[in-house]
C-alpha cells in the first residue's frame, strides 16, 4: 500500500527523472519511515472575540486604560483626554506604582498598585466559543466550547485578555496587535522554531512522532514577507529546546498525546514558551503547510512578563491589571500551598515545509509541498531524544 | 571661464565640462590630422560600467567609491552588447552622469589622505597650485586612464586646469581634483579609442598599434584597463612581435583576473543585462503573488550562481564548455536552495556575506546544467507564467546563434495568455491552439518544441509536474531529434556542433567588438573542428583567439570613426 501510494505520487515525475530515480524513491519509501520538517512561521495567542464577551464595554486600549487611571486620580474625562492627547508617553504611566514611598515601575512591581479588576470575558458553557483543549479532563464551570471541535475546553488566558481592544480578532484572521508586531520583528533575528513529524506513512492516518526544536538559523522570508517554503534549518543541539510527543494523524489532522513543551525564543514576546499538558491540533494543508492550535497550562507569570517587557503603550493592556487577573484566574499546576502557578492557554500556530538538518548537515526532516518531497529525498525517521 | 570664490563644486564642474569639450574638439582635430598620415583613430568603443569601475579601482585603488554610473542600457547587436558598444553615442544624460561620477571620484583621489600615495610628490603649498608636482601626476595616471601616453600638449592642458582651479579656489587638492575630473570625462577615457595603420598585406584592413592591442587584449581577457607590464610591452614594441605577444597573452591567461574577463563575456552572451525583449536582471520583474519563493535574494543571486558555475567548470576545473549543459555541479545560497527545493546547511551569520556553498545535484534530481538554472528559467519567462516560446527563442539565439524573427504586429496572443481557459489547461495545449494560426506557426515551430521541455520548471525555476492539475508533457524535438524532458534536451544541446560554433563566434565577436570577416569565419570553422576534437576549453580558446593576427585588425568598412560618439 505504501509503495503503491509512493508510485502514484511519483508517476508524474517518472518521465523526467527516469526509472533509476524512481526505484530509489520506492526503496527509500519502502524503508517504512519518513520525516517531514517545518519551520514555524507564526505563533500568537489564539483569539475568538464575539459580541457579548465583555458586557461592560471592555478594557479598551492603552489610551482608555490611561484615561481611567487619570480619572481615578480625580480628573474629569475631558481633562484626561486633553492631558493624553500627544502626551501619553510623557506622562510616564509606567512608574505609577508606589513602594516604600518611592514611585516604581508597575512592569516590575505590579502589586505596587491595587487590583483594579479589569473586565474579563464572561460566559461559559456551550455557545461560548474559544479555542482550547480539555486540559482538566472534565467540563469545568468556566469551560468554553471550541469552535472547531465543539468540545468543552479550558482557556482562562482568553478570559484575562479577551476584553482588551488589541485582542478583538478571531484566529486565524490576524494576530493581536502587539504580538503581530513582536513576531514580525523577531522573524528577522530570532532562531527559528522547528517542528518535525515522523511516521510510517504521513499521507494517511496513523501514529507519528512529533518533535519541536529550536534552530541555529533565523527564518528566511519569502517575497511577500512571510516565511520561505523549502528553506533549510539546522537544529540547535541544546536539549532544553527539544520536545517530543507521540502523535496521531487522522483525516489530515495532527494531534499529540499530552506532554511538556519548552522553547526559548529571542524576542520581547515569546522569550520562553513552556507548557505542561501540551495539546496540539494542526491541519495538514494541501499545500504542505500546517495550521492550528497548540495549548496547555502555561506559567502565568511567563505571559505577564511578555506584556510587562513591552510596556502598556506597546502591549495595549493594563499591565498590573493583567497580573492580578492572571493570578486570580490561573487554573493549573498548583504549588504546595495550593495556589495555581499556571493558566490554561491556547496559541494559534502556522508552519511551512522546511528541511531540518542536524548539526552535521544531515537532513533529518524533508520538505514536502503538495505531498511531494521537494527534491525526491525522503529522510529517515527522527526519534525522540 | 571664471568661478566665484567659495563655489568650489560648481567651479570644478564647470572647469571639467569646458575642458572636456576642449578635449573632444582636440580629438576630432587630431583624428583628421592623423588620417593624412595614414594612421587613424579607427573607432571608438564605449567602456561598459563594469569596465569603468574596474579601471578606476585598478588605477586609483579598490577603496574608491564609485556612484552608480549605468545610464544608457546599451544596444545589443548580433547577440552582444559589446558589438553595440561600438555604435554607442554619448547621450546628454550619460555625459551629465559621467560628470557627476567623475567629480565624486576626483574628490576621493585628491583627498590628502589618499593623495600621499597617488601623487608621488609633496606640493609646495596646500593653498596654491604646483604645476611641477601636477605634471608628473597627470603623466603617470594619464597612461593607464587613456591606455596610451599623453602628449606634451595634453599634459599641459590638464596641468593648466589644475593651476586655474587651485589658484581660484586656493587649494592644491581642488586643483588636482579638477584635473582628474577633466580626465575622467575625456573621450579617451570613456571610450577605447582604437588606433591603427593601413596594412599593406591586407588592403582595406587596419592593423592596431601596440597600445590599442594592449587595450583590446586587456579588456577582452581581464575586462579592465591594461596593467603597467602590458603598457610597457606596447611602448617597447614587443606586443607587435609574435614572441612578445605570446608572452603577454600567456601572462594574462595565467592571472586570476582572467575570471573577470570570463564573467564579463558570459554576462553579455547570456543577456544578463540590457533592455531586450527579455529583460536583464536589472529590470526583471517576477510576480511575487504567484512566486513568493522568488525572493529578492534569489533574484540577485541567480546570475551569480550561473557565473560561478561557469567559472568553476571552465577555469578552476579547466572543463569543456559543452559540459555546462550537462553538469550537475553548481553553487547555491539559502535563498536559491529553497527555489531548487534542496536542503542546504547555512553558515551565514546575521548580516554576514552571502554564503555560497558548492552543490551537486544527484541523478534523481531534475536540475541539470545551466539551462535549468534559475537565471535562464526566470529571465525568459513572463511575470506570472512561463513562456516556452521565450525559452525556446533564447536557447536558439543565445546558445546556438540562430536568429528567430520577431512576431508580426497584428498577432492575437489572447489564446496563449488566458491561463484559466478550461479547454487548455497546459501551455502546451494553448500554444498548440495558437499555432493553428498560419501566421504564427512558422516561428513557433522552431521555438516551442524546445521551450516546452522546460515546462517542468515554473517562472521562478521551481520544479513542478502539473499545470492547472494537468500533467506536464516535457517532450520535444530539436533538429529532427526527439527527446523526452530537459535532461535529454541538455545532452542534445551539448552534442550539437552549433553549440561550439556559437561560442566561438560570440567570443571572437566580443573580443573584436564586431562580426568576424569572411576570412576570420574560415579560421573559426577550422578552430571549431580542432576544439571539438580536443575539448572546448576556455584558456585554450582565449589563447588561440588572441594569438590570431586577425584579432588585431579592423576592416576599414566595419567601424568608421563615429563623429557622434566623439561628441
Amino acid at each position: 500500500m505504501r509503495i503503491a501510494r509512493s508510485m502514484a505520487r511519483g508517476a508524474a515525475a517518472l518521465r523526467l527523472i527516469g526509472l533509476p530515480a524512481l526505484a530509489l524513491w520506492i526503496l527509500s519509501s519502502a524503508a517504512g519511515a519518513e520525516t517531514r520538517g517545518y519551520a514555524i512561521s507564526m505563533v500568537h495567542t489564539a483569539t475568538y472575540a464575539e459580541q457579548g464577551n465583555c458586557p461592560n464595554g471592555g478594557n479598551g486600549s492603552s489610551t482608555e486604560i490611561h484615561e481611567k487611571i487619570l480619572m481615578d486620580e480625580g480628573y474629569s474625562r475631558a481633562q484626561a483626554v486633553k492631558m493624553l492627547t500627544g502626551n501619553e508617553r510623557l506622562l510616564d504611566f509606567d512608574t505609577r506604582g508606589h513602594l516604600y514611598g518611592q514611585r516604581v515601575d508597575v512592569g516590575v512591581f505590579p502589586t505596587s498598585v491595587p487590583d483594579d479588576h479589569i473586565e474579563t470575558v464572561q460566559g461559559a458553557g456551550p455557545g461560548h466559543y474559544m479555542y482550547g483543549f480539555n486540559l482538566a479532563g472534565k467540563v469545568t464551570p468556566d469551560s468554553f466550547e471550541d469552535p472547531e471541535t465543539h468540545q468543552m475546553v479550558q482557556n482562562q488566558m482568553w478570559r484575562v485578555l479577551g476584553c482588551f481592544t488589541a485582542y478583538q480578532y478571531q484566529s486565524p484572521s490576524i494576530p493581536p496587535y502587539n504580538e503581530g508586531i513582536a513576531w514580525d520583528t523577531a522573524m528577522d533575528s530570532m532562531p527559528a522554531w522547528l517542528l518535525s513529524i515522523s511516521g510510517a506513512d504521513l499521507s494517511g492516518d496513523g501514529d507519528v512522532t512529533v518533535t519541536f526544536d529550536r534552530s541555529l538559523d533565523i527564518l528566511i522570508r519569502d517575497r511577500r514577507g512571510g516565511v520561505l517554503t523549502g528553506s533549510s534549518y539546522t537544529i540547535d543541539p541544546d536539549p532544553r529546546n527539544h520536545s517530543a510527543f507521540k502523535g496521531h494523524i487522522k483525516d489530515q489532522v495532527l494531534t499529540i498525546e499530552p506532554g511538556n513543551f519548552f522553547m526559548q525564543g529571542e524576542s520581547q514576546f515569546y522569550a520562553l514558551l513552556r507548557l505542561t499538558q501540551t495539546h496540539l491540533r494542526l491541519k495538514l494543508n494541501a499545500n504542505g503547510s500546517l495550521s492550528g492550535i497548540i495549548g496547555g497550562y502555561q506559567p502565568w507569570l511567563d505571559y505577564w512578563e511578555y506584556v510587562a517587557i513591552r510596556g502598556e503603550e506597546d502591549s495595549e493592556v493594563d499591565i498590573p491589571g493583567v497580573y492580578y487577573a492572571l493570578k486570580r484566574l490561573a487554573d493549573g499546576v498548583p504549588d504546595a500551598s495550593g495556589h495555581n502557578t499556571a493558566i490554561s492557554a491556547a496559541y494559534y500556530l502556522e508552519a511551512v515545509p522546511a528541511y531540518v538538518l542536524n548539526r552535521f548537515g544531515k537532513v533529518v526532516g524533508g520538505a514536502y509541498v503538495n505531498g511531494r518531497p521537494l527534491n525526491g529525498v525522503v529522510a529517515g525517521e527522527v526519534t525522540a531524544r | 571661464m571664471s568661478a566665484l570664490p567659495g563655489r568650489r563644486a560648481a567651479a570644478t564642474r564647470l572647469i571639467a565640462a569646458v575642458a572636456a569639450l576642449g578635449v573632444c574638439a582636440g580629438l576630432a582635430w587630431s583624428s583628421a590630422r592623423a588620417d593624412t598620415a595614414t594612421r587613424a583613430e579607427t573607432s571608438l568603443v564605449r567602456l561598459t560600467p563594469e569596465q569603468y569601475e574596474r579601471s578606476i579601482h585598478d588605477i586609483f585603488g579598490a577603496d574608491i567609491r564609485i556612484p552608480a554610473n549605468k545610464v544608457d542600457p546599451g544596444s545589443r547587436n548580433d547577440g552582444l552588447l559589446a558589438i553595440g558598444d561600438r555604435k554607442l553615442t554619448l547621450s546628454a544624460a550619460a555625459l551629465e552622469r559621467d560628470d557627476v561620477v567623475a567629480q565624486a571620484i576626483a574628490a576621493q583621489v585628491a583627498d590628502p589622505r589618499r593623495r600621499a600615495t597617488l601623487l608621488g610628490c609633496q606640493p609646495r603649498s596646500e593653498q596654491a597650485a604646483d604645476d611641477a608636482c601636477a605634471r608628473g601626476f597627470v603623466a603617470r595616471v594619464g597612461l593607464p586612464l587613456f591606455r596610451r601616453p599623453l602628449s606634451t600638449e595634453e599634459i599641459q592642458a590638464y596641468v593648466t586646469t589644475q593651476h586655474q582651479a587651485a589658484e581660484q579656489l586656493h587649494s592644491f587638492s581642488a586643483g588636482i581634483a579638477a584635473a582628474v575630473a577633466q580626465m575622467l570625462v575625456a573621450p579617451d577615457f570613456l571610450f577605447r579609442v582604437e588606433r591603427g595603420a593601413a596594412d599593406a598585406a591586407q588592403p582595406g584592413t587596419l592593423q592596431l598599434d601596440g597600445y590599442s592591442r594592449a587595450a583590446r587584449l586587456s579588456f577582452f581577457l581581464w575586462n579592465t584597463t591594461p596593467d603597467s607590464e602590458l603598457l610597457q610591452a606596447a611602448r617597447s614594441g614587443k606586443l607587435m612581435t609574435d614572441a612578445g605577444l605570446q608572452h603577454e597573452v600567456d601572462r594574462l591567461l595565467d592571472s586570476p583576473r582572467l575570471e573577470s574577463g570570463l564573467r564579463a563575456f558570459f554576462t553579455d552572451m547570456l543577456a544578463f543585462s540590457g533592455l531586450d525583449e527579455d529583460p536583464g536582471f536589472d529590470t526583471l520583474a517576477i510576480d511575487a503573488g504567484f512566486y513568493p519563493n522568488f525572493t529578492l535574494s534569489a533574484q540577485n543571486e541567480a546570475q551569480e550562481q550561473t557565473l560561478r558555475t561557469i567559472a568553476d567548470l571552465l577555469l578552476h576545473k579547466n572543463g569543456d564548455y559543452r559540459d555546462l549543459f550537462t553538469t550537475r555541479d553548481t553553487f547555491l545560497t539559502p535563498a536559491l536552495a529553497a527555489l531548487y527545493g534542496v536542503p542546504l546547511a547555512r553558515s551565514q551569520e546575521l548580516g554576514g556575506a552571502v554564503p555560497w556553498v558548492p552543490y551537486h545535484f544527484s541523478d534523481g534530481e531534475p536540475y541539470i546544467g545551466i539551462l535549468t538554472e534559475v537565471s535562464f528559467l526566470s529571465l525568459h519567462s513572463h511575470e506570472g507564467r512561463t513562456s516556452p516560446t521565450r525559452r525556446g527563442k533564447a536557447l536558439r539565439e543565445i546558445f546556438l546563434c540562430q536568429k528567430v524573427p520577431p512576431p508580426p504586429g497584428n498577432v492575437d496572443f489572447s489564446l496563449v495568455q488566458n491561463t484559466s481557459d478550461p479547454r487548455y489547461k497546459t501551455v502546451r495545449q494553448r500554444l498548440t491552439a495558437h499555432r493553428n494560426e498560419p501566421m504564427c506557426a512558422g516561428c513557433h515551430k522552431i521555438m516551442d518544441p524546445i521551450g516546452l521541455s522546460f515546462e517542468n520548471f515554473d517562472t521562478a525555476g521551481e520544479f513542478r509536474t502539473t499545470e492547472n492539475g494537468a500533467p506536464i508533457d516535457a517532450s520535444g524535438e530539436l533538429g529532427g531529434k526527439s527527446f523526452d524532458g530537459v535532461q535529454q534536451l541538455a545532452q542534445l544541446i551539448r552534442d550539437d556542433p552549433a553549440t561550439t560554433s556559437c561560442l566561438l563566434d560570440r567570443a571572437y565577436s566580443y573580443g573584436t567588438e564586431r562580426k568576424p570577416t569572411a576570412q576570420e569565419q574560415t579560421w573559426l570553422v577550422r578552430l571549431q573542428a580542432e576544439l571539438t576534437r580536443d575539448g572546448v576549453r576556455w584558456r585554450d580558446l582565449m589563447r588561440r583567439i588572441t594569438l590570431n593576427p586577425d584579432f588585431y585588425t579592423i576592416p576599414m568598412s566595419a567601424a568608421p570613426l563615429s563623429a557622434a560618439a566623439a561628441h
